[in-house]
């Protein structure tokens, strides 16, 4: 018998109570769980994104409203020499889905000749390119839809859009993206999408935005000056963002729900903590002779103390793990990843959402346990033992 | 087998409570010979549990000296006393106080915890211990399986395990039928001559008194008198002090 076998015993004590205790660390420690792995995919996805030196050009009012296509000559007209583009490339939101599917793809069509350019992070390699270029119909697609659909390179694929004039399209997939942050896209060429709709009597080739690829950090940034000067003051103001401030205001548009979900659960995570020191210190009330005995036996002050803080860490970190571990399982098994929450694309569970939670709940057993822990050390052994004749 | 005495000189204590002060001993003289097996009784409220924490060094006296062997608890520190009593004392308590969801065999390996020593050397000590109690056959038993009687065996075997040379027992029968006190007492008797503990008990039962060897009773912080027991001659020890 070692001391943990005691302490481990003790939870045992009063079942009821130390597994609706463990409920309730487990319930939101698992939302915590999922809100740091949310608010942990939109920053990875900040983060990798700053590294492409891309530069989105839309109306400076919103997303949905189109820019002419021809503003991507005007824009390349701005330097002459490409000292600062590399590329441009027009796109428009197709918002398509599988017939008879609920799930809209992240589908956009890009501009044929600039899309391998932009696009480097998607990794097209020279035949890819070539496919892309010679077939008037190829998309290229993220790993999400091609599992969900169980499509394979080289399948003819079928669209519908959701937004006026709602085509059916078809396409032959030339590149399947492996790049995880990609994994929700689905590219076209927006040369097919504009014929298509001319043929359907829409004469639209607006742009939704515009990605530049640039050549430095310092180009981008004189660019994104320029290009808002440029068109200031004409019907169609524009507003350039780099990617990460792009994705910075995606995650606004959803009504900063990642800062919601954290305050959320700091929230509870404190009444967590209100509820396990009230069953430390009811845990603690109902033996507070018993403990008085461990000191009679000879157990100092000191290990008093550590025997009562232990049992609130054990219980805290339990329950924390009765939710962290279902909701890793869940996370990974629900397809909420195939829903696509714009750039999100994969909701996992992230190590530091493990970690993160684990120690809140440490701490919450600290604090849960500190007080009652702090009473049984000071606890008058001779007092405590009187009390019962 | 060693024995131990205890001598108590002009031990004084009071407590505190609302800044008053309330004296429950004041200058208390009492020599327990080793090995000898004293009875305390007295009224309700006189001091004598807090005489036994005393001699237990659970709380230090006011003034005065508490001598338990070579240990001199009016100079040593809670921490010190705490440690010492580990090894030295075993405490009895009326309500038992067993740990419910350890064994019986747990319960009384619980002070040995305190004790570098391996594991089976722990469990040979238990054994021994439950052997004398007579529970060997309710080892694995939890404390709401055992009687009243068989908790205070728990009890006993707790307070032993150890090899403690002086056992404090408060009203260790206060709690059970005149004929499961007769037992724990035969037990306690056993512990004294056989063991050669030191054993101070207090009772308010005038048969469970007539198990010691000597009688002292406490009223108003004294001793104000003690009786012998001719039935139960003191040992050659308490003969010569
Ligand atoms: N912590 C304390 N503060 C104040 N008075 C106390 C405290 N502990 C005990 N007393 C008082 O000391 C007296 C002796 O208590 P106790 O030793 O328990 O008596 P007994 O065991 O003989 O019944 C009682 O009057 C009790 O009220
Ligand atoms: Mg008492």
């Amino acid at each position: 018998m070692t001391l943990t076998y005691v302490l481990m015993q003790n939870l045992r004590r009063n079942t009821l109570r130390v597994v609706l205790t463990a409920v309730a660390f487990a319930l939101p420690m698992a939302v915590f769980v999922a809100a740091i792995s949310f608010v942990v995919a939109l920053a990875q996805i900040s983060a990798d994104m700053e590294k492409e030196l891309r530069l989105g050009v839309h109306h400076k009012t919103t997303l949905t409203n189109p820019l002419p296509a021809g503003m991507r000559s005007k824009i390349e007209a701005l330097d002459p020499d490409r000292r600062r583009i590399a590329a441009v490339c027009g796109m428009r939101w197709f918002g398509g889905r599988v017939p008879d599917t609920q799930n809209t793809l992240t589908s956009i069509a890009g501009d044929p000749d600039t899309f391998p350019l932009v696009y480097s992070d998607v990794g097209m390699t020279a035949q890819d390119i070539e496919a892309w270029q010679r077939d008037r119909r190829a998309c290229v697609v993220g790993r999400n839809p091609v599992d969900t659909y169980g499509w394979k390179q080289g399948d003819r694929v079928t669209l519908v859009s959701t937004v006026p004039p709602y085509l059916q399209l078809e396409f032959n997939i030339v590149k399947i993206v492996e790049n995880r942050e990609r994994a929700n896209f689905f590219w076209f060429r927006r040369d097919y999408l504009v014929e298509s709709m001319k043929d359907a009597g829409v004469d639209d080739a607006r742009c939704n935005i515009f990605w530049i690829k640039c050549k430095s950090a310092e180009g981008l940034r004189t660019l994104q000056q320029d290009i808002d000067a440029l068109f200031a003051n004409s019907p169609d103001e524009t507003k350039s963002e780099d990617e990460n401030a792009f994705v910075a205001n995606f995650t606004q548009a959803m009504g900063n729900i990642p800062g919601l979900m954290q305050t959320m659960a700091m929230v509870v995570v404190v009444i967590v903590a209100l509820v396990a020191g009230n069953a430390m210190m009811m845990s603690f009330r109902e033996r507070t002779r018993e403990l008085a005995v461990f000191k009679a036996i000879g157990f100092q002050s000191g290990r008093v103390f550590l025997i009562v803080l232990s049992e609130s860490i054990m219980l805290a970190m339990g329950g924390a793990l009765l939710g962290v571990v279902p909701a890793a399982v869940l996370l990974w098994l629900l397809p909420i990843r195939l829903t696509g929450i714009g750039p999100m694309i994969a909701l996992e569970v992230t190590r530091l959402g493990v970690i993160g939670s684990m120690a809140i709940a440490l701490c919450v057993g600290v604090v849960a346990g500190l007080w009652p822990a702090f009473q049984a050390m000071r606890l008058q052994t001779t007092d405590a033992l009187r009390k019962v004749a | 087998m060693s024995t131990v005495d205890i001598e108590l000189r002009k031990v004084r204590k009071v407590y505190f409570k609302d800044r008053l002060e309330i004296p429950v001993l004041e200058g208390l003289d009492l020599t327990i010979a080793a090995g000898e097996f004293v009875v305390l009784m007295g009224p309700s409220g006189s001091g004598k549990s807090t005489l036994l924490h005393l001699i237990g060094g659970l709380d230090s006296a006011t003034g005065g000296s508490v001598r338990v062997g070579d240990a001199h608890l009016e100079k040593m520190s809670e921490r010190e006393r705490t440690a010492w009593r580990s090894r030295h004392v075993g405490f009895i308590f009326q309500m038992y106080h067993l740990v419910p969801v350890l064994t019986a065999a747990q319960n009384v390996e619980l002070p040995l915890l305190l004790f570098s020593m391996s594991s089976s050397q722990r469990k040979e000590r238990v054994r021994t211990a439950l052997e004398v109690v007579g529970l060997s056959d309710r080892a694995d038993h939890r404390p709401n399986q055992l009687s009243g009687g068989q908790e205070q065996r728990v009890a006993i075997a707790r307070a032993i395990v150890t090899d403690p040379d002086v056992i404090l027992a408060d009203e260790p029968t206060g709690d059970l039928d005149a004929k499961t006190s007769e037992e724990i007492l035969e037990l306690l008797n056993l512990l004294n001559s056989e063991f050669g503990k030191t054993i101070l008990m207090v009772t308010h039962d005038p048969r469970a008194a007539s198990h010691g060897q000597r009688t002292v009773h406490l009223d108003k912080g004294v001793l104000d008198r003690e009786e012998l027991n001719p039935a139960r001659p003191r040992g050659a020890a308490a003969m010569v002090s």
